[in-house]
């Protein structure tokens, strides 16, 4: 049976009729439509404006972000690939003691990750060693980097810049859904939404203290000036990009801007006596920090791929050597394989000596038999993932699937169970979207970054995805998704 | 036995180039069976060398030269002292192969690896399989697959590339000694036996000669190429060293300079430069036998 809202909280508005908040955990409404608190009065807000005044404003923001060039890349498409980045202006709100608990738990899984890759990389293995996780499973991911192993790593924090999915279900817990901690993107958008919002609609933030987003240039700064060699004060920080043509370049070039470095490409960058520097046209200047947003196998063609005309020819040597700091270390796709995700958990009880705070979503492994034969005679009902896919590709969601595109994911995970996990379906979450002339519910994640230095920093809020199609669960922008503000509330609201 | 090793590369460059940076796996390792007295690496330029241990223990020594360069000469020169390998003990039933811990344990040198590529059912796996199905222990199930690569390949100096898949191998019946390790490999670990490449150096007349070496060679000194082989993990009992190129067990006359699932994991040198020249390379390897009666 469908609840309706009709008029929350004795307001008359057709912005929200026949808003549905049944289907599961809305996070504004509850079922029986009455509006939860911490959203009252932004709904109050937004009921009293009418649908042309909403789309005047729509058509504001996205007026700023062309003005400001802040697009993204489709990959698939042939023509046009360069889009007007998506934001539905009605933001998400977190009250702050929940964003207490959610920013602990993303900081204890965030400590246990760099733990483990301490671990790993250090050449310790002690996680191996005592059976928490199967040494073939680490040692066969695709993200595991054999010349990681030994170079020492400041603060052992490998991961300085994390970016961990969460996703509420239908009983509105949140859970991590996949971790990022090689090269995750998404934080110059969280940035510029804000900026958008507060810019078309100042008046929306009247009723609330806000945590502001705009510090994360400086925060990042600094987590990577902590990041450098010791004895190198004042640390000169370049952040390496592939080039324009990568569909994060926005994002390298905004950061760059934010943080007041250097944006540099690898021809830019020399290796001299183990060394790296940077060519400026007052000469060479030596580089301590590299924050890279180019992946591990074209970082150096010495050592990696030969054909990478990306990287910088000597730089393993100079890691090697100490001399400079890649941030995020070499190797972190090991703990982005989905194929270790299962044993997040447990690393966290082993190092931490702690229960996590957020749960993973339930997961089947699918090298170990007895898991793999109750998924598969489920499989309709469950969600089968590539252990190595970002971007939600080759995903098969059961309930959404053909007979004949279960049979052909059963048959592949047969042949390669370790190249797949399968994790119960996630109802996600959601919060009113504006949809044609009035708002619908539709469902979302969260991105929220970790950055670790010397000390570990949650970042208030995050990217928080939203499918914009009704019923789809599938919120990148590469395949409709759009985006919302994401406000962390103060202690003292207004 | 104790060798002087020196191992010259010799590179020229059509027209001058500059930013060269290069990694080189020339030191031999120091383990159970042999003991490293002096090496060192000279470069002409001559520039700061960055010596570490790789994943895989090997020494790998970095080295860059930034300014225009037309030549550039490496050698490394190494004294060893080397001692025969024991005998594998008893020999292993086959059962053992299938023991999980084993097998996790030894992951990485059971499963195709960049050189070493075939799949279920290919000719690769066949010619294991067949070659293995009389075999009552490992020894000798490596054994009869070692004699199958070396019935498979016709040793000859050249004749293949470093990119040749295995298939082309078989189809080709010649190869040089890593095409042999390779083959043997996968043949291997087709059948579930872990196994690693190795990458050292032979003192022979040739690297596919040293059975004539260890029966009847007079001469002191010879002049020879780097050479490859295998090691196979014998459950229970640590690594076997064999020689598929020349048939023989791994003795005193082989000098390791590290292991590696294949090629690519302890490749002599690797380098770039930039600049749009041609580059030629002279490498050799002079081993000479030293006598050790005064170093008691």
């Amino acid at each position: 049976m469908q609840q309706r809202v009709n008029s929350p909280n004795g307001l008359n508005s057709e912005m929200f009729d026949g808003y549905d908040a049944s289907r599961t955990f809305d996070e504004a409404f509850e079922s029986s439509g009455m509006a939860r608190g911490t959203y009252q009065r932004i709904i109050e807000r937004f009921a009293g404006l009418d649908a042309v005044e909403h789309q005047r404003l729509e058509s504001l923001v996205a007026d700023e972000f062309r003005r400001q060039g802040i697009t993204f890349t489709v990959y698939s498409e042939d023509a046009g690939t360069e889009r007007i980045w998506p934001m539905d202006l009605f933001p998400r709100l977190v009250a702050a003691a929940e964003w207490d608990e959610l920013a602990r738990g993303l900081s204890q899984r965030v400590a246990a990750l760099n733990c483990f890759l301490a671990d790993f990389y250090g050449g310790e293995c002690e996680a191996i060693a005592d059976g928490i996780v199967p040494r073939w499973l680490v040692v066969s991911s695709s993200g595991f980097e054999r010349n990681a192993v030994g170079i020492s790593v400041p603060h052992r924090a490998h991961c300085n810049i994390a970016g961990i999915d969460v996703v509420r279900g239908a009983d509105g817990c949140y859970r991590v859904l996949e971790d990022n901690l090689r090269n995750p993107s998404g934080i110059s958008y969280v940035v510029e939404n804000r900026a958008a919002l507060a810019k078309v609609c100042t008046w929306l933030f009247d009723d609330h203290a806000v945590q502001p987003t705009e510090q994360y240039g400086q925060m990042l700064r600094s987590t990577l000036e902590s990041m450098a060699p010791s004895g190198r004060d004042s640390p000169h920080i370049v952040l390496l990009t592939p080039g324009i043509y990568n569909s994060a370049y926005f994002e390298h070039a905004f950061l760059a801007r934010a943080m007041g470095v250097e944006l540099v490409e690898g021809r830019d960058l020399v290796v001299d006596d183990h060394t790296v520097y940077s060519r400026t046209i007052e000469g060479l200047v030596r580089v301590d920090v590299i924050y890279r947003r180019i992946d591990d196998d074209f970082l150096d063609p010495v050592s990696f791929r030969p054909d990478s005309a990306l990287g910088v020819p000597g730089l393993l040597g100079a890691l090697r050597a100490g001399s400079v700091t890649v941030c995020n270390a070499l190797g972190n796709g090991v703990v982005d394989d989905k194929g270790v995700y299962p044993y997040v958990p447990e690393l966290i009880r082993y190092y931490l000596n702690a229960e996590p705070i957020i749960d993973n979503v339930p997961t089947f492994m699918m090298w170990d038999a007895d898991q793999r034969a109750e998924a598969l005679g489920r499989l309709n009902e469950l969600v089968a993932k590539p252990v190595g896919a970002s971007g939600g590709s080759g995903v098969l969601i059961g309930p959404h699937a053909s007979q004949q595109e279960l049979h052909a994911a059963r048959t592949a995970i047969e042949a390669e169970p370790r190249e797949w996990i399968v994790q119960e379906l996630v109802q996600l979450s959601t919060l009113p979207a504006f949809v044609d002339d009035r708002f619908e519910a539709r469902h979302l994640d969260l991105r929220p970054f970790v950055l670790t230095g010397e000390k570990t920093e949650v970042f208030p809020g995050g990217l928080t995805r939203v499918a914009m199609q009704r019923g789809s669960m599938i919120v990148n922008s590469s395949q409709g998704g759009g985006s919302k503000d994401t406000w962390v509330l103060a202690r003292e609201a207004l | 036995m104790r060798f002087g090793i020196s191992y010259r590369l010799h590179f020229r460059y059509s027209e001058a180039v500059f930013e060269s940076q290069n990694e080189v796996r020339a030191r031999p390792r120091d383990d159970d069976y042999q003991r490293v007295l002096s090496y060192t690496l000279i470069s002409r330029p001559e520039v700061a060398v960055l010596s570490v241990l790789d994943y895989w223990g090997t020494t790998v020594q970095h080295l860059g030269i930034r300014a225009p360069h037309v030549e550039l000469e490496l050698v490394a020169q190494a004294t060893v002292e080397t001692k025969p390998h024991p005998q594998p003990g008893r020999a292993p039933a086959l059962a053992a192969l299938s023991d999980e811990k084993y097998r996790s344990d030894h992951f990485e040198f059971l499963v195709p690896s960049a050189h070493v590529l075939w799949q279920q059912g290919d000719l690769v796996e066949q010619r294991a399989i067949a070659a293995a199905a009389k075999a009552d222990s490992v020894e000798e199930l490596v054994s009869a697959v070692v004699a199958e690569v070396r019935s498979t390949l016709v040793y000859r100096q050249d004749c293949t590339d470093i990119g040749v898949t295995l298939l082309e191998l078989i189809a080709g019946g010649e190869g040089v000694c890593q095409d042999f390790a390779h083959l043997a490999l996968g043949m291997l670990r087709s059948v579930g036996v872990p196994c690693r490449y190795v990458s050292g150096y032979l003192f022979a007349a040739n690297e596919a000669d040293s059975g004539f070496v260890a029966a009847t060679v007079q001469e002191d000194l010879v002049s020879v190429q780097t050479h490859a082989w295998i090691e196979v993990a014998v459950p229970g009992w640590g690594w076997w060293a064999l020689d598929p190129t020349n048939g023989v067990e791994v003795g005193e006359h082989h000098v390791v300079i590290g292991y590696g699932r294949d090629y690519a994991d302890v490749p002599p040198v690797r380098g770039v430069f930039a600049g749009s020249a041609v580059a030629s390379v002279d490498a050799e390897v002079v081993i000479s036998r030293q006598s050790t009666q005064n170093q008691q």
